[in-house]
């Protein structure tokens, strides 16, 4: 099977452009994240307050396309220096008769991600912010996975394919690299770049699935973007 | 900053989809020819022309392997779901005297998917195989998981001499 997972096509050329203008980001910003771990010390109190906020890229996924998430999150404000997080939100995807396949995939489940960003701009308690984070995901999912009854392509005979309530589930991890932009008030907006990695999936008797709540396309979502609208309070 | 996240919003909304689907994505049984040499099982060439046969679901028969001579091995479809395959091998020799046998396949069958952009199918599970002895000396299963991997021998067979 080692052999059958090298044998693919891709086209992944955009991909490897995202992976380098992350790079490039990142050793820019390599200067002023010296020391982001080190806890300053000033007059600013320790606790902040929350954030909570929305992710429109899931959102528009989901308006736009056959898949998608709602997705909300709640942001721990620790010195404008550590930033715990919950994410949480429901993934769905409805794609029905591939006009290529026929193949018919249906999954609607919840999800979380937890992790902590860290503010790597030199000024902390700047209104802008840039992050640096990590998050451990899971999800726990039912795929429908169905064809119209085809004929086996050499003796003819009625075939039916596909798996109703198959249990899946995954973990995983991102490196998360973040802006936060403060527009009016305690309104915020801001972008996430993710790479995501598997770290133990259970995919069913079917060998793999498709959409994956809260990670995206299974092997083709190791890049992600977030656009959030933020409030702080 | 405004802009900039406005660019990085419009940079993910032109981004590429991709496709990965298996370049090799047949699914069908390997048979390797064996014989015995000092009681050891050994690779065979098969020196009469084999042909193989099975019957469609509306009682056609159809030729799965035409006119093979000097193999040493071969691959046959699997069915997607039927629970037992009925082959017919037919051995020609050179006298062009023919010998008839035939070959039932017990499987199990696993739907397998890849992507909602991959076709759909089957992978299998080999439970049982048996013959005639017309022209097939022996046949047994090497190893009974069937699916992409077209370097398994999933079934030896041995020919009369």
């Amino acid at each position: 099977m080692t052999r059958l997972s090298t044998i693919f096509t891709s086209t992944s050329r955009s991909k490897r452009w995202l992976v380098v203008i992350l790079a490039l980001h990142l050793s820019l910003l390599s200067s002023s994240a010296q020391g982001f771990l080190k806890l300053e010390r000033d007059t600013v109190p320790f606790f902040r307050g929350f954030a909570v906020s929305a992710d429109l890229v899931g959102l528009a996924q989901m308006q736009l396309g056959d898949y998608g998430q709602y997705e909300a999150a709640l942001r721990v404000n620790l010195h404008d220096q550590y930033f715990p997080i919950l994410e949480v939100g429901v993934g769905r995807a409805n794609h029905e008769d591939d006009e290529v396949t026929g193949i018919t995939y249906k999954t609607s489940a919840p999800y979380f991600r937890l992790g902590v960003d860290f503010n790597i701009m030199k000024n902390k308690h700047a209104p802008n912010r840039i992050y640096a984070g990590l998050r451990y995901g899971y999800t726990s999912y039912k795929v429908d996975i169905s064809r119209q009854t085809f004929p086996d392509p050499v003796w003819k005979w009625d075939t039916s394919y596909g798996v109703t309530d198959e249990q899946c589930s995954q973990h995983w991890a991102e490196l998360v690299f973040g802006v936060d932009a403060k527009i009016a008030g305690p309104l915020h907006l801001g972008w996430t770049a993710r790479y995501r990695n598997r770290l133990s999936h259970n995919d069913g008797q079917m060998g793999n699935t498709w959409y994956v709540p809260g990670y995206g396309i299974q092997d083709s979502s190791t890049l992600g973007v977030t656009f959030n609208v933020i409030i702080d309070i | 900053m405004r802009y900039f996240c406005l660019s990085a919003f419009l940079l993910f909304l032109a981004a590429c989809s991709t496709i990965d689907c298996p370049v090799q994505n047949k699914v069908a049984v390997n048979y390797a020819v064996k014989t015995i040499v000092g009681g050891v099982e050994v690779n065979d060439t098969l020196k009469d022309t084999l042909y193989v046969w099975s019957t469609r679901s509306d009682g056609d028969d159809t030729l799965i392997f035409n006119s093979g001579i000097d193999i040493s091995s071969f691959s046959l479809p699997v069915s997607y779901t039927h629970p037992e395959d009925k082959l017919v091998f037919c051995l020609v020799d050179t006298n062009k005297v023919a010998k008839i046998d035939t070959v039932w396949i017990k499987k199990e069958d696993i739907p397998h998917f890849e992507s909602v952009d991959c076709s759909a199918h089957f992978f299998h599970t080999l439970t049982a195989v048996r013959s005639t002895h017309e022209a097939i000396d022996t046949i047994f299963i090497n190893n009974p998981k069937v699916n992409y991997d077209p370097s398994l021998d999933h079934i030896h067979i041995h020919f009369k001499k």
